[in-house]
């Protein structure tokens, strides 16, 4: 899933498609992303992993990082 | 030319269509300037630009239209030549903005080319880049994108370094994969926008302006925030509740939910929506993309009670996230973009520097904007220097020239309330600064100083001492013995021990004795308590012990009502030799103005009466103001016509008797309604009335172009315009007409406006501007005044102010408050919703609370409710108005552009090109109806089928003497049919017309009779009342009668004269139709299975005429009736023609009309008063739309003229009586009650009557097993009063659905009825249900159902309950 993520945000959403993007990097606050990015990453997300986000759960903590993430759909799985 | 041309994107269609819409206006251009801080080369700067419009195609695209529809192409643009202009010689910035200003204006010619540039030099180390694009291909995203590519490529000239690659996106492949996006079918999204957009009300309102206008010109207001708002701003979007994905997502949702509490604060309208444009630039490949991108999407939220910034926001961030999920490139369409009114622009791009050289950018206003958009802020930080500045674009359509100062204003307050204390209520900050409070609070100085009522009326004693003062029938008595007999009632009361402060009751009728006793007490400095003759004796007790009255005076007449009273009552009839000894004259007085005058009794909300004690220094301001306003010299003859009980009285008794007028007095009559006003009217004596709206609506359309009135003061309830307009024309225009408008507890009227017809076009007269020496505040909940055109509740202040409630402290605290505008002072809340409009005049918007006016009469329905819940058998009440029908004037009616059907036609429902539902839902099954209709051909084998069965007479055909029914007959002699007419002679038919009949049957040779019933009348009347026409009576009289002579004479069919439009109003519905399969047989099974069902409906036919012959089933097998028009397609025209060849008709004269029966107009009168149409509009219709009639010609038929003396003559040869109806949708009271038992209306009528007085008892009373409630568990009075006549008449509990298929069934009924609440146990038969509505009801219960029930089901179990029932049993049955 992470590779998936990853490879997702660089080929469709990152301003730069060079840049390498690791599991810690902060997507939301440096700028890779915006909030409509964001969003298209949901639906990725909730496309590939069949389920729905709740609005509730769009937050910084959730979305900050790759890992921040892939630990709340690990938690929300869980 | 060979052009590839591509079309246009959603967003990019509504943009052309503004750009088309609005020739000649710079309504799209979007201007940019750059200035440049720094040394430039202008060389490098033109090649730059070349470079910059060789590679972005934008720049290059041309729009041009084929066949209406445009389309975009890609031009060449070779060798620009930048246009460079010299400012160096000017020596300020004037000059400069000037030129940009205009240059920015100029309308970029789309076709030619999509942008205008220039560079303006200003000196050597500071120049000006001017660019202004098209909408069409940019947005702000794009601007800074071009900035950026433009800097580049310069910098490249001046490195002279290799040029950054020219490989940019291109717009136009953006613009084909939107093309091709928009093909898609995204569902979800979709689903969701359309969702939301059913779930928004209209836009709101911004300061109270409905914008009709399709306006475009606005101006720019910017609005820089400043350091310490941005910071502040940028620290809330950190808070840990607040904080979104990114800082520019919470500052946008901070933003955004600033803009829909300043809505809701300035429209008062709770569920908003505020558009945002989405930037679309998600994918990579579009990122940089230089073109018109963005597409705007709703953001929603419904204010709550007790919202605060931060709930506000906390729900805007959830909504938020909804928008930027479902906002998706070509997702926009009109309904979307049409549901909102404000726009919020948040503009996250920064501009960076140009090569080094330092930018300030400006986005030039080209002062137009959307129409359809009133307002838009746009948030920006072009220099990204962190201070954030809002541009508010102000549509001119909502914002006058003042608001576009204030409007902003208002904005900030509200965001540094937010600012200051994020919990805090969004209601509770003011939105007005300190400038407007102070431009608020001017009021004038007072014009003059108050004289005393009682020395104007001695001064008119001294001089016109013989004119009539009072005058009642023929009898009228002059201003000194009216002095004279004032004086010695005073002294007879002094000598008696009456003194000063004192209460006197005053129970009198309208008249001497009545005026006498007011100025007696006025003289004696006592207080007055006006008794109206027909207040309940509990209550009138009640008002003599509230009020500390020591005395009642009355009259003979009405003393013996007085027997049970515990007070010293003085009779002035049986004292009056007494009364006469004393002497003549009255000492000298010294007038306390603070003593109380009088006190006047309203509805409370407790159950009991409220004291309202007026001093003598408020009465004297008042008249002071009214004599000097009003009269102005003249002297005044009023009617003393209203109750004493009612402060509206207060103007006609006093206003004569201080100009010299007379006042002319009319007594009302001990019981029933009273007529006086029509006496007055009669009369006509008077040259001034005071009275009510409702009075005004009593006078209706009556003559009164004589009448000597020129002075109508109108006030008590919310007044009309269209009201106003008819009595300033029933007067001839002579009279002026005044809106005065003022609670009692204010004295009289404070606020007043004269009508002027060319100006009050809304749907209330303003009520205007405050008297001489009164205040106005107009403020919200926590008492801040609220800007000019924002609803807000109104306060009183000033001289004219009640001294309180008589013995209710309490109340008197809660009412009159401290005046924080006036220290010292009080004011009092009137509870009254209000606006001042851009005019300077006050609107009255309505009540915050249940006090409601009847008649002029205050009531507070808790007093009513309080009543009736102390009746031993009742449990809980409610009581509700409920406003009839309105009737809506004819100058506000459209009729269908196609079928002409009228807009108040039931459930009539119009389009954008002004076409009737009716009309647009036939073309869906037109070509089925055509199916249903034969040829003549036809109609000959079918009634030549049985030929021979009769020896005389193949049909029987039904013959008016009109030309529809003379044609018929012709042609069924001309098929060589053996004919018996028959025509019904129902008493009025034009002789003419009988004329014409006896010559059309003579010359045709067939065989005739008059068919007739002594119970006509009564059938009418019954028809008036079940149908509100003559017709539907008529008609079934001759089917009843024609069958029966059919059957005696052994004749198999009877040949009707029905229109095509008539089959629709009486056989068919568009129910028939829907069903694929159904053939003309089965559509024939179900039309005569409803003549049965109609034979049997029980009316005054049923009961009066001879009906056994349809209980035996073969008669409807032995008599076939059969529609000639169903076989016939002729037109009007053909038919005059075949007629004046072959039958000699003539159209008869005698009825004045094209019709041949004298009553058919009674009728139509009958209708069209009850409900607003003409009978005929319907059927007409249905003629226009099968192309029978053309729209001219009915429209021209409905609106005959109507004799109404003739009409109502008729009615009284009938014996119809006419309901008392007045104009204006009149209101009633209906009372709700909960309790073991049902109660008898008479029983609870007569409790009341001696409780509270007439005009408060509810005209209806309805049982209920419990009282409806709402989800915070009030009493729901919309369910209440949402229910009709009929369901109020019956004796049925009401009860809502309560499972899925009563729910079905209820919502057929409601659509089918066009009623808006039918409880399970309504019966179907009394909700006005008849044969066709039972067609209508079954079929569309079959077809949701996939059932096959018969039609007489529902007459058989005509409730909700039972028919539900039924089906459960038949689908329970169905499955085992």
């Amino acid at each position: 899933m992470k590779d998936k993520i990853i490879n997702y945000i660089k080929s469709e959403i990152s301003n730069d498609p060079l840049q390498d993007i690791g599991p810690e990097d902060d997507l939301l606050g440096s700028g890779i992303i915006d909030s409509l990015g964001m969003m298209k990453l949901v639906l990725f997300i909730e496309k590939e992993c069949h389920m729905k986000i709740n609005n509730e759960d769009m937050t910084v903590e959730n979305f900050m990082t790759v890992q921040n993430i892939l630990n709340f759909l690990g938690k929300d799985q869980g | 030319m060979d052009k590839m041309k591509t079309g246009l994107t959603a967003s990019q269609l509504s943009l052309w269509a503004g750009h088309k819409m609005h020739p000649g206006v710079p309504l799209l251009n979007t201007a940019y300037t750059f200035e440049l801080s720094g040394k430039l080369h202008i060389s490098h700067f033109r090649k730059a630009f070349q470079k910059l419009i060789d590679a972005t195609d934008a720049f290059r695209m041309l729009y041009f239209e084929e066949d209406g529809i445009p389309y975009q192409t890609l031009g060449k643009l070779e060798n620009f030549e930048m246009e460079v202009i010299d400012f160096s010689a000017e020596s300020d910035q004037t000059g400069i903005i000037n030129y940009l200003r205009k240059r920015s204006q100029q309308r970029i010619e789309i076709e030619k080319r999509i942008f205008d540039t220039a560079l303006l030099r200003v000196s050597e180390e500071h120049y000006i880049w001017f660019l202004n694009m098209h909408h069409l291909v940019t947005d702000v995203v794009s601007f800074k994108i071009i900035f950026a590519r433009m800097g580049g490529y310069y910098r490249d000239f001046e490195n002279n370094t290799a040029f950054e690659s020219l490989d940019v996106p291109s717009y136009l492949d953006y613009i084909r994969a939107t093309l091709a996006e928009q093909e898609d079918q995204k569902e979800e999204a979709n689903s969701y926008w359309r969702d939301k957009i059913d779930n928004l009300s209209q836009t709101p309102a911004l300061y109270g302006t409905k914008t009709g206008a399709d306006t475009t010109a606005s101006t720019r207001v910017s609005v820089p925030l400043g350091p310490d708002r941005s910071t502040k701003l940028r620290a809330i979007a950190n808070i840990p509740e607040v904080r979104s994905w990114t800082e520019h997502l919470s500052l946008f949702n901070i933003l955004i939910s600033l803009l829909h509490v300043y809505l809701y604060r300035v429209s008062g309208q709770k569920e908003l929506a505020v558009g945002a444009p989405s930037h679309n630039r998600t994918t990579r490949k579009f990122q940089e993309v230089v073109g018109y991108l963005i597409e705007i999407f709703p953001l929603a939220i419904r204010i709550k009670e007790g919202d605060t910034f931060f709930s506000v926001l906390q729900r805007i961030k959830l909504e938020a996230n909804d928008y930027i999920r479902y906002a998706q490139q070509a997702g926009i369409t009109p309904e979307i973009s049409g549901s909102f009114n404000v726009v919020l622009n948040y503009i996250p791009t920064g501009f960076s520097d140009f090569s080094g050289i330092e930018t300030k950018v400006r986005w030039i206003h080209p002062d137009h904007m959307d129409s359809s958009h009133q307002l838009r802020c746009h948030v920006v930080d072009f220099d990204a220097k962190g201070e954030i500045v809002l541009l508010f674009d102000l549509n001119h359509a909502s914002f006058n020239k003042t608001l576009r100062k204030r409007a902003p204003q208002h904005f900030l307050q509200l965001m540094d309330a937010m600012l200051d204390d994020m919990h805090k209520e969004i209601d509770r900050p003011s939105l007005i600064g300190e400038e407007e409070r102070k431009a608020l609070l001017v009021n004038p100085a007072p014009k003059f100083t108050t004289e005393s009522v009682l020395r104007g009326f001695e001064e008119i004693v001294t001089f016109h001492g013989p004119s009539v003062a009072l005058r009642s029938g023929d009898r009228t008595m002059d201003y000194e013995t009216l002095n004279k007999k004032a004086n010695q009632l005073a002294n007879y009361m002094q000598d008696s021990g009456v003194r000063s402060g004192e209460k006197l009751g005053l129970y009198f009728f309208r008249g001497e004795n009545y005026v006498v006793s007011v100025l007696a007490s006025l003289k004696l400095g006592a207080t007055f308590v006006p008794i109206p003759s027909d207040l309940p004796i509990t209550r009138m007790d009640y008002i003599l012990k509230n009020s500390d009255c020591s005395l009642l005076l009355t009259e003979s007449a009405l003393k013996a009502k007085t027997s049970d009273l515990d007070i010293l009552t003085v009779d002035v009839d049986t004292l009056k030799e007494d009364i006469a000894k004393a002497p003549v004259t009255y000492q000298e007085w010294e007038e306390d103005r603070d003593s109380i005058a009088y006190t006047l009794y309203t509805s409370g909300s407790t159950g009991m009466p409220k004291g309202v004690m007026i001093p003598m220094g408020a009465l004297n301001n008042y008249l002071s103001w009214a004599r000097n306003y009003y009269a102005n010299g003249e002297a005044f003859n009023f009617p003393f016509f209203t109750s004493i009980g009612f402060d509206l009285t207060i103007t006609s008794l006093f206003l004569p008797l201080i100009t010299g007028g007379e006042l002319v007095i009319y007594r009302e009559s001990g019981h029933g309604p009273d007529l006086s006003l029509m006496q007055v009217l009669d009369d006509n004596k008077v040259n001034a009335i005071k009275l009510t709206p409702s009075h005004l609506s009593f006078i209706g359309s009556r003559d009164l172009s004589s009448s000597k009135i020129r002075t109508v003061i109108v006030g008590g309830e919310d007044f009309k315009t269209g009201t106003a307009g008819s009595i300033f024309a029933s007067l001839g225009g002579k009279a002026v007409i005044y809106n005065e408008y003022g609670p009692t507890e204010a004295t009289v009227g404070c606020v007043v406006c004269a009508y002027d017809k060319s100006r009050h076009n809304g749907t209330s007269v303003p009520i205007g501007k405050p008297i001489d020496n009164m205040k106005v505040y107009v403020l919200d909940a926590y008492k801040n005044l609220v800007p000019v055109q924002v609803t807000g509740e109104l306060y009183l202040s000033g001289p004219g102010l009640s001294a309180g409630y008589a013995n209710m402290e309490q109340l008197t605290k809660e009412k009159f408050v401290d005046n924080p505008f006036l220290p010292g002072t009080k004011m009092y809340y009137t509870g009254d919703l209000v606006r001042w409009n851009g005019e300077g005049d006050l609107e009255y918007l309505g009540r915050i609370d249940e006090q409601v006016k009847l008649s002029g009469f205050r009531i507070e329905l808790a007093d009513i409710e309080a009543n009736l819940s102390n009746h031993p058998d009742i449990d809980t009440a409610a009581v509700v108005v409920m406003k009839e029908k309105q009737i809506i004037p004819e100058s506000e009616i459209i009729n269908c552009s196609e079928c002409g059907l009228p807009s108040n036609y039931p459930n009539a429902d119009f389009d954008e090109g002004g076409i009737c539902h009716l009309c647009n839902a036939f073309k869906g099954y037109k070509e089925k109806t055509d199916k249903y209709f034969k040829t003549e051909e036809q109609l000959r084998k079918l009634l030549t089928s049985k030929k021979g069965v009769n020896e005389s007479y193949d049909c029987l055909s039904l013959l008016s003497g009109g030309k529809d029914s003379t044609y018929i007959l012709a042609k069924l002699v001309n098929m060589g049919l053996r004919v018996l007419a028959f025509t019904l002679d129902n008493g009025y038919i034009s002789d003419q017309a009988k004329t014409n009949i006896n010559k059309i049957v003579k010359k045709l040779g067939v065989d005739h009779m008059y068919g007739e019933t002594p119970h006509m009348n009564k059938i009418f009347v019954d028809s008036l009342h079940r149908h509100q026409n003559v017709c539907n009576g008529c008609f079934k009289t001759i089917y009843t009668l024609s069958t029966k002579v059919a059957l005696d004479k052994n004749i198999p069919f009877v040949v009707t004269g029905l229109s095509r439009g008539q089959f629709f109003e009486t056989r068919l519905t568009e129910e028939l139709f829907w069903d694929e399969t159904i053939s003309n047989a089965g559509i024939d099974r179900t039309i005569l299975e409803a003549r049965k069902l109609y034979h049997q409906e029980e009316d005054a036919v049923k009961q009066l005429l001879d009906v056994s012959m349809f209980h035996d089933e073969s008669t409807f097998t032995k008599v076939q009736f059969v529609d000639f028009y169903r076989y016939s397609d002729v037109s009007l025209g053909e038919m005059l023609h075949f007629l004046k060849e072959n039958v000699d008709w003539v159209r008869p004269t005698d009825t004045g009309r094209s019709t041949n029966c004298l009553i058919n107009q009674l009728g139509i009168y009958v209708h069209k008063k009850e409900k607003g149409y003409s009978n005929y509009s319907f059927p007409y219709s249905w003629d226009v739309r099968l192309g029978h009639k053309t729209r001219e010609e009915t429209l021209e038929e409905i609106n005959e003229y109507i004799d109404e003396t003739e009409v109502k003559r008729i009615m009284k040869e009938i014996g119809y009586e006419e309901m008392d109806r007045q104009g204006e949708g009149r209101k009633r009271l209906v009372g709700y009650y909960t309790g073991k038992v049902r109660l008898s209306s008479m029983d609870l009528n007569r409790y009341l009557s001696e409780k509270i007085p007439q005009f408060m008892i509810p005209s209806v009373f309805k049982h209920l097993e419990e009282l409806p409630l709402t989800g915070n568990g009030k009493v729901n009075k919309a369910v209440l009063r949402s229910l009709n006549e009929v369901q109020l008449e019956m004796d049925t509990p009401f009860v809502a659905p309560g499972n899925e298929i009563e729910e079905l069934l209820e919502g057929i009924w409601k659509e089918v009825m066009g009623l808006s609440k039918i409880g399970v146990y309504d019966n179907f038969i009394a909700l006005g249900g008849h044969s066709l509505a039972a067609i209508r009801v079954t079929t569309r219960i079959n077809d949701e159902l996939g059932m096959n029930f018969p039609l007489n089901k529902i007459f058989e179990l005509p409730t909700i309950s039972d028919y539900a029932k039924f089906i459960e049993e038949t689908l329970e049955a169905l499955m085992q």
